[in-house]
């Protein structure tokens, strides 16, 4: 798979292109918004990590330049915390993902790697890792034949985790997904109610599902 | 007392006295008069023509006189009163304006002029401590990224002994932790330089307020903590729904973290004339009283051994206060040690701008 990676700190960049080429990608960088264009213009890629806060012309409009010219190339946009409009404004402009700084880099390189399943993915209402099955629209949680009782948030927990499956989430993203919260909590809110969660849907059952990534998030896998 | 009034009093007995000094010397140049014509007798009836002429004439000139005394101490002290309004409502947010200036060149004037290149200085010092701050921030968000991303590198690729581990896994946490304290610094800093819009829009508080308690409630149970809402009536503000989520949980939050094991939180959302009433009470260690009224300054912490365990950035509740004053409320927090700790916030109702 071929990543443009397009971030104007220096060192930021080249740490991301280090982490995704140990991960077998091939990787491009550039550090302005006209040399993203353009690079996109000249070669084919398979997927564009790109950064909101460009000097002179932004991320955003890289991005609606980009779909103005019927490039479809899959992009996952880096975005600062606290800018709430301007995610919307990109997922709106035709992003695929995006992911609030600063990030944990396990996770950057699962996103980057699903941009290339997008599609694929669709938004299924039956979910299923191993045995445990998740129906979102008769909200109802399921573990070889035993039904759980899942709050409102703990069904959007799950959900997220599900729709991951076997990526790694960090804190940050689950804060901003599943609680639509645009700031850091400050508080271990999200390991409390993973916590409850795999109370839920671990406890008596073999193998466990959701697991710690120490210092980074949980993941949801077999 | 006022100086104008201190002023018209010494003018007006000034006055009078002279016009007692005028009275005795008018009567005795009579007296004198009469004596040199031998009509001393008649004594009485000059007594009676000078109090006449003081009460006809000494008495209205006097009135006259305190007008006009009163009228000038008041024309003079006028600029004084104006500058004395200008300079209350002067503050380190409006540093930037300069008091309007006669341009006369008086006293006053001059008196003005000095405190405009006072606040202008001391305005430009506020601005270099806000944009080192946001500079300083900035500059350290990308080697914290970089660190942490390597040592999540070195952690899941390399092999290393349990002690190691243990030891890059903690880093990996002060790390965390440092990134946090960095974020609400950029934040802080942000909303002192105006940087951060707030969305108005009209906000169900008792939504936001009932969620919070669902959240606060599964916070508190490690600690055993009980969480109540004792009252949630329904109320809609004007405000910025993320700020707001974000206040609600920094104080609830707060009220479990600096709670005892099995102690209480109560929450209760009410109206009282025209404003939202948010009362956040816990039976915590509370503060000392001369602590209290520092308790939003950043970095701020209690002496107490306890809240130095208590992990936090140390900047929760001078954001929730930037929260609150951006949504043109007031926030209180009283404590009575050993008892129960309550954060008011009072916000004003409906109202869009």
């Amino acid at each position: 798979m071929r990543v443009l990676v397009v971030e104007d700190e220096k060192k930021t960049a080249s740490f991301i292109r280090k982490a995704l080429q140990a991960e077998g990608f091939a990787v491009d960088v550039c550090h302005r918004g006209d040399e993203a264009l353009t690079a996109a213009a000249t070669s084919s890629f398979d997927g564009i990590v790109l950064d909101i806060m460009l000097p002179e012309r932004d991320g955003l409009s890289v991005l609606r330049q980009l779909r103005d010219r019927q490039n479809r190339t899959p992009v996952l946009l880096l975005s600062a915390r606290g800018a709430v409009n301007e995610r919307v404004e990109g997922l709106n402009a035709g992003a695929d993902d995006y992911l609030p700084k600063p990030f944990v880099i396990a996770e950057l390189v699962a996103r980057v790697r699903a941009l290339g399943r997008r599609g694929s993915e669709s938004k299924s209402t039956m979910l299923r890792v191993a045995d445990l099955t998740l129906d979102t629209v008769a909200h109802r949680a399921e573990r070889g034949g035993k039904h759980f009782d899942l709050t409102a948030r703990e069904f959007r927990l799950l959900e997220f985790l599900m729709r991951s499956a076997g990526r790694i989430c960090g804190r940050m993203s689950i804060i901003e997904k599943v609680w639509d919260y645009d700031f850091d909590p400050g508080t271990n809110l999200v390991d409390v109610y993973v916590k409850r969660l795999r109370e839920k849907i671990d406890e008596g059952f073999e193998p466990k599902l959701l697991h710690t990534v120490r210092g980074v998030g949980y993941v949801l896998k077999e | 007392m006022k100086i104008r009034t201190r002023l018209t009093i010494w003018y007006a007995a000034i006055l009078i006295i002279s016009l007692i000094i005028i009275g005795i010397g008018t009567y005795e140049q009579i007296i004198e008069q009469m004596e040199l014509r031998h009509l001393s007798h008649l004594w009485e009836n000059a007594l009676s023509e000078t109090s006449e002429s003081v009460v006809w004439v000494g008495v209205p000139a006097v009135l006259l006189g305190l007008l006009g005394g009163w009228w000038i101490t008041r024309r003079a002290l006028g600029p004084v009163t104006a500058l004395t309004e200008a300079v209350e409502r002067t503050n380190d947010a409006n540093l930037h304006e300069r008091l309007p200036r006669t341009g006369n060149g008086d006293e006053l004037d001059r008196l003005t002029e000095v405190f405009n290149d006072m606040t202008s200085r001391l305005d430009s010092s506020f601005q270099r401590i806000r944009e080192f701050t946001l500079h300083a921030s900035h500059e350290l968000k990308t080697p914290l990224t970089v660190m942490r991303g390597e040592l999540e590198t070195a952690l899941r690729e390399g092999d290393f002994p349990a002690v190691q581990r243990d030891m890059l896994l903690s880093q990996l946490d002060e790390i965390e932790r440092l990134a946090k304290i960095v974020d609400g610094l950029t934040l802080l800093a942000k909303a002192d330089s105006g940087q951060i819009k707030l969305k108005f829009e009209p906000v169900r508080l008792e939504e936001l307020v009932r969620e919070s308690v669902a959240d606060a409630k599964i916070l508190a149970q490690p600690q055993a903590i009980q969480v109540n809402c004792s009252e949630c009536r329904d109320v809609i503000i004007s405000g910025d729904r993320h700020r707001l989520r974000q206040l609600l949980l920094n104080l609830t939050d707060n009220a479990i973290k600096y709670n005892q094991p099995r102690g209480t939180v109560n929450i209760s959302l009410s109206r009282q004339n025209g404003f939202a009433e948010l009362k956040i009470e816990n039976t915590g260690a509370g503060l000392a009283p001369e602590m209290q009224p520092r308790v939003f300054e950043r970095f701020f912490r209690g002496d107490s051994s306890h809240s130095s365990l208590i992990e936090g950035c140390g900047l929760g509740l001078s954001i929730a206060r930037w929260i609150v004053l951006a949504h043109h409320g007031s926030i209180q927090f009283v404590s009575e040690p050993g008892k129960l700790t309550i954060v008011t916030v009072k916000v004003p109702v409906g109202a869009v701008n």
